[in-house]
């Protein structure tokens, strides 16, 4: 019967989204505070029957109550416990369940954390999360709904997709969720700022907190999906420019450039239209993403099941809202006022350049991922725009971005002084060029565009830094002061530094990876040795083992340096046996930043096996510059200045803000 | 009934939170326009200390932070001088309205959704409380069995339980494995490795394999007399073409076979197959690769009746259970397909035209199960 009910709660929570989405707006034209005072309570329902309709699906995951379709499609009862709950979002149920959850969670924060704003705009806002909110579960209710019974109910399940029973099952989606979706609000407060006719910098501050904190859940997130990929598929590639992955990473490159035009809207009240229309962008992204993803589309292990009507509701989904709202811009767009003049050289020059570059590269990868696809609809032949469309065009648009990136933050608003802070980052490019050559001479002989990336790299590393420095003073007045001075600096200081630094330490990995890590296939015996990366691994020989729910055979290397034991390795092939698929484990071991992969290959005839050893540098420094990247746009949203705004607040210096309190 | 009761409190819970707002609001609260410009003045009055603090850090010039001051400032004017006055005349009747359409809407759009897709009432059936009460159901049961024998692989009589409930469910890989347990655990039996060895032979697709032969001479080996190995080796023989060895082999077991043997007739059609005096049937008749339904039958007679009954039993079961979930298409699919392979045919007609009553054969469960008795040789008008 709780099953029953989970789904009654799913039922009505669309219920209350309908009311939540009309309700109120009826209160906003007649400026009734009654009627409108329903947005903020219906909206906490919304998001707590939700909850309610989660937990029930993840309690059927859990017991194994295989009378459940979407439990019997996708579980099974030897599943260890961690992957029968991350397998509720294992499959496209469940993970659109995911999704509307995460959609209510941040309508629920807006509903509960922003007393600060103007009840007009945040009855609208809340009004439009209605919206999508009773779209998606409406999708869910009649498409893809999880609560669907089979009685008599079977015995076992048909097993969760063995490449998915892993950690990253566990981490990976609800990150990518909370970034994705966390662009509903923006999407959101653009739609009700075009409904009310009026935008101003205060705007750009209300919504400075939701854009930061959904960039940096997207960032963890998209992080955390490579890095899945690099040791999960076996193939010891991190990044490839896969449609499923471009779809995440179009709505970052949007996002990361709203967050920038934000700025300049908040601070100068410029570029006013064009960040409402990024905020639009960058949700559409978001929901075009979903639609590619969801609707089989496209075929990948993230197609968990294609179904055409899905696909044409998602459809309708999308054209509704993308189109709505770019309507409603271009029919409000001229009544809107712009302001704030600024010379060419300045922040809001730099910023403006920084928007320019991520759209024509969002652009580009837009076109590399639907170009294909349109090709094939069109004319039935199947073309590949493979990693080299996306690292030529891609690549080449990042180059000026590379160069102007650290001077943004050391140019002043309005007009500034571009030789001063050439001079300042003078210092860092020279830092930066010595240890790129030095690290050039280490590897020996890599290409000569690997030398400029590591200095790009480096570059926008001491960038950052030199910014921290130059606000701090060091130079200027007497240390003992500089310090202190770098200590109070505003957090959100801090937070662009980081970020920005987290960028130069993810160029690093990714040029160094790129130029120097090394690939192997060898057929080996027991007893044979493979070189990788200065290091010698011997193959010792094949064991069978047993897991819960596959049985595995598994290779063990000693791993040994200059002769002395360093490690030692796994690495293995199970088979699954619900379904009787295969997958590799690739073994891996940590030196420093850099990584030794090996990969099991088919055995050979004569009982040796095939091994792919790659040897990749500092790999680790893409998704560490990711995680530093998100940190610092947590740190940046932990600024206290950002939950400044409802008077009462402001007196409370001494409270150090959390991330969620930020909100307020 | 409690289900509904549930939903009931559910819905009025909801509806109650729903009407909170507009019950209180209805006191006569305004629209708070003033507060409105105040958050946005908030905005801006921060903003200047910001100004203030950076020129105090030095990282403005007193001119730019002038500039800036004059720019914000504007900002403030412009945003406290906006917004109309705020007479919120008191509309009940509106807001009636709205009581009204949360009253109505929540049950009156719910319910018929919820209807839609909804097994009102259903109980859940998490699989551990299931397989501690399996009841009568023998999937459940299996199942049960699977589980203790994961844990316990070593249990040689759990596999002498599960391996013929396999091989009766034509899964017949795991029979194999099953009664391969069976025998390394338990030892070789007549019984045991006889029906090791037709495992085997039906993993095969029929052809009696080296495996198998092993197992069927080692049956020989405790009872020279067993009929069943002494035909499968003779099929053995045949199928290798050895045609003269196997009509000798035929012939052995038809003269040591007590008169009223349920196999007679198919060792005498084997023997007339082989009869070395006959030229050698066409390969594609003579294909002695599947045993057919009387094949098997008939060699299943040759051991234990007692097993016989035991897979009786079974499908009685089902069928008892299909009285009551004539819905159920997969046990209609077994039920049919049990029958037929058991020789059935007027029981196997019975079950498939009571299924085509449930499955009408023009839709896609009901066509299926038309294929499955067309590929037996059964029609749902009264057998063949």
């Amino acid at each position: 019967m709780i099953v029953e009910l989970g789904h009654f709660a799913l039922v009505i929570a669309l219920v209350v989204s309908l009311l939540v989405s009309v309700v109120p707006v009826y209160g906003v034209m007649k400026r009734d505070p009654a009627l409108m005072a329903l947005a903020p309570i219906g909206t906490l329902v919304v998001f707590g029957l939700v909850a309610i309709a989660f937990a029930v699906l993840t309690h059927a995951h859990f017991t194994s109550d295989f009378s459940v379709m979407n439990v019997w499609q996708n579980s099974h009862s030897l599943v260890p416990a961690l992957y029968k709950i991350s397998g509720v979002w294992g499959n496209h149920e469940g993970s659109m369940m995911l999704w509307l959850l995460i959609l209510t969670l941040f309508s629920a924060m807006v509903a509960a954390f922003s007393s600060n704003l103007p009840v007009r705009l945040r009855t609208l806002v809340l009004a439009v999360q209605g919206w999508i909110a009773a779209a998606f579960s409406l999708f869910i209710v009649l498409t893809s709904n999880p609560f669907i019974r089979l009685d008599p109910a079977p015995v076992e399940g048909q097993d969760l997709n063995p490449v998915l029973q892993d950690v990253g099952l566990a981490i990976h989606p609800p990150l990518l969720y909370l970034g994705y979706v966390g662009f509903s609000v923006c999407f959101s407060f653009a739609v009700a700022a075009l409904i009310e006719g009026r935008i101003d910098a205060a705007w750009a501050r209300w919504v400075r907190p939701w854009a930061l904190g959904a960039w940096a859940f997207l960032t963890l997130g998209i992080a955390m999906g490579s890095y899945w990929a690099y040791y999960e598929l076996g193939w010891g590639g991190w990044w490839f420019w896969d449609p499923v992955e471009n779809a995440s990473f179009m709505p970052w490159l949007a996002g990361t450039a709203l967050l920038h035009s934000a700025l300049v809207m908040e601070k100068r009240d410029a570029l006013k239209i064009w960040t409402i229309l990024l905020s639009i962008l960058t949700f559409s992204l978001s929901l075009l993403g979903t639609f590619l993803v969801r609707s089989g589309v496209l075929t990948s292990v993230h197609a968990f099941a294609s179904d055409p009507t899905r696909g044409i509701f998602i459809l309708v989904l999308l054209l509704l809202f993308i189109g709505g709202a770019l309507s409603l811009f271009a029919f409000r767009a001229g009544t809107l006022r712009s302001g704030g003049l600024f010379a060419p050289i300045s922040r809001e020059g730099s910023l403006v350049l920084n928007n320019l570059i991520l759209t024509v590269s969002t652009a580009s990868v837009l076109i590399g991922t639907l170009y294909p696809m349109l090709m094939e609809t069109l004319t039935g032949e199947k073309i590949s725009v493979g990693a080299p469309f996306f690292n030529l065009t891609f690549g080449l648009l990042m180059v000026p971005l590379l160069i102007v990136l650290p001077f943004g933050p050391l140019l002043a608003w309005k007009r500034a002084d571009l030789p001063g802070a050439s001079q300042r980052l003078f210092v860092a490019v020279l830092l930066a060029l010595v240890l790129g050559l030095a690290v050039f001479y280490a590897e020996q002989g890599g290409p000569v565009m690997a030398v400029l990336g590591l200095a790009a790299g480096f570059y926008i590393v001491f960038g950052a830094l030199v910014d921290l420095w130059g606000r701090a003073g060091f130079g200027r007045v007497a240390s003992g002061q500089a310090f202190r001075r770098l200590f109070g600096l505003p957090r959100s200081a801090f937070g662009t530094a980081l970020a920005h630094l987290g960028f130069g330490v993810t160029v690093l990995g990714i040029v160094a990876v790129t130029a120097f890590a090394t690939e192997k296939v060898a057929e080996v015996k027991p007893g044979a040795t493979v070189e990788a990366g200065g290091y010698q691994l011997r193959f010792d020989g094949m064991k069978d083992a047993k897991g819960p729910n596959y049985t595995e055979s598994r290779a063990h290397f000693t791993v040994s340096r200059g002769g002395a034991t360093v490690g030692d390795v796994w690495s293995s092939k199970r088979i699954y046996m619900a379904r009787k698929m295969p997958t590799t484990e690739a073994g891996i071991l940590t030196f420093g930043l850099s990584q030794l992969y090996v990969s099991l290959g088919d055995p050979t005839p004569d009982g040796g096996i095939v091994l792919r050893v790659w040897w990749k540098p500092t790999i680790l420094c893409i998704w560490l510059g990711a995680v530093i990247m998100a940190v610092g746009g947590f740190v940046s949203l932990s600024d206290r200045r950002l939950r400044v705004g409802a008077p009462r607040r402001a007196a409370n210096r001494t409270a150090l803000p959390s991330p969620l309190e930020a909100a307020e | 009934m409690l289900f509904w009761i549930a939903v009931a409190v559910m819905t009025a819970l909801v509806a109650i939170l729903l009407l909170l707002p507009l019950a209180r609001a209805g006191k006569g609260a305004s629209l708070p326009e003033a507060e409105d410009r105040d958050k946005e003045a908030a905005v801006y009055r921060d903003q200047l200390k910001e100004i203030a603090r950076d020129r105090e850090n030095g990282l403005i010039s007193e001119a730019e932070a002038d500039y800036a001051r004059a720019e914000i400032a504007r900002r403030l004017i412009a945003a406290e001088a906006r917004g109309g006055d705020a007479s919120a005349a008191e509309r009940p009747r509106r807001r009636r309205l709205a009581e009204m359409l949360v009253i109505v809407a929540l049950p009156a759009i719910g319910v018929p959704l919820y209807l839609l897709t909804g097994a009102p009432g259903l109980p859940d059936q998490p699989l551990e409380a299931r397989l501690e009460n399996p009841g009568q159901n023998i999937e459940l049961l299996l199942a049960k069995m699977e589980r203790h024998l994961l844990q316990n692989p070593e249990d040689g009589k759990g596999w002498d339980l599960v391996a013929p409930i396999y091989y009766r469910n034509q899964v017949f890989d795991r029979a194999v494995e099953a009664y391969r347990n069976a025998v390394r655990l338990q030892g070789a039996s007549p019984e045991r490795s006889g029906n090791f060895a037709e495992a085997l032979i039906a993993l095969d697709g029929g052809k009696v394999g080296e495996e198998a032969v092993a197992q069927l001479n080692a049956v020989l080996k405790i009872a020279p007399g067993d009929a069943r190995a002494r035909f499968y080796l003779a099929l053995s023989l045949e199928q290798q073409g050895k045609r003269a060895e196997a009509f000798q082999a035929f012939q052995a077991i038809r003269k040591d076979a007590p008169a009223d043997a349920p196999y007679l007739e198919l060792v005498d059609r084997h023997i007339a197959a082989t009869d070395p005096s006959k030229p050698a049937p066409p390969a594609e008749a003579a294909a002695p690769g599947n045993p057919d339904a009387a094949d098997v039958a008939a060699a299943e007679g040759m051991s234990g009746a007692d097993r016989q009954q035991m897979i009786m039993g079974m499908v009685e079961t089902l069928a008892a259970r299909l009285q009551n979930e004539p819905d159920n298409f997969e046990g209609w699919m077994r039920l049919v397909r049990s029958y037929g392979v058991l020789g059935m045919k007027d029981k196997a007609a019975e079950a498939l035209a009571t299924a085509l009553k449930n499955f009408p054969a023009d839709t896609d469960k009901g066509g299926q199960l038309k294929a499955l008795g067309e590929s037996m040789g059964i029609t749902a008008e009264g057998g063949k």
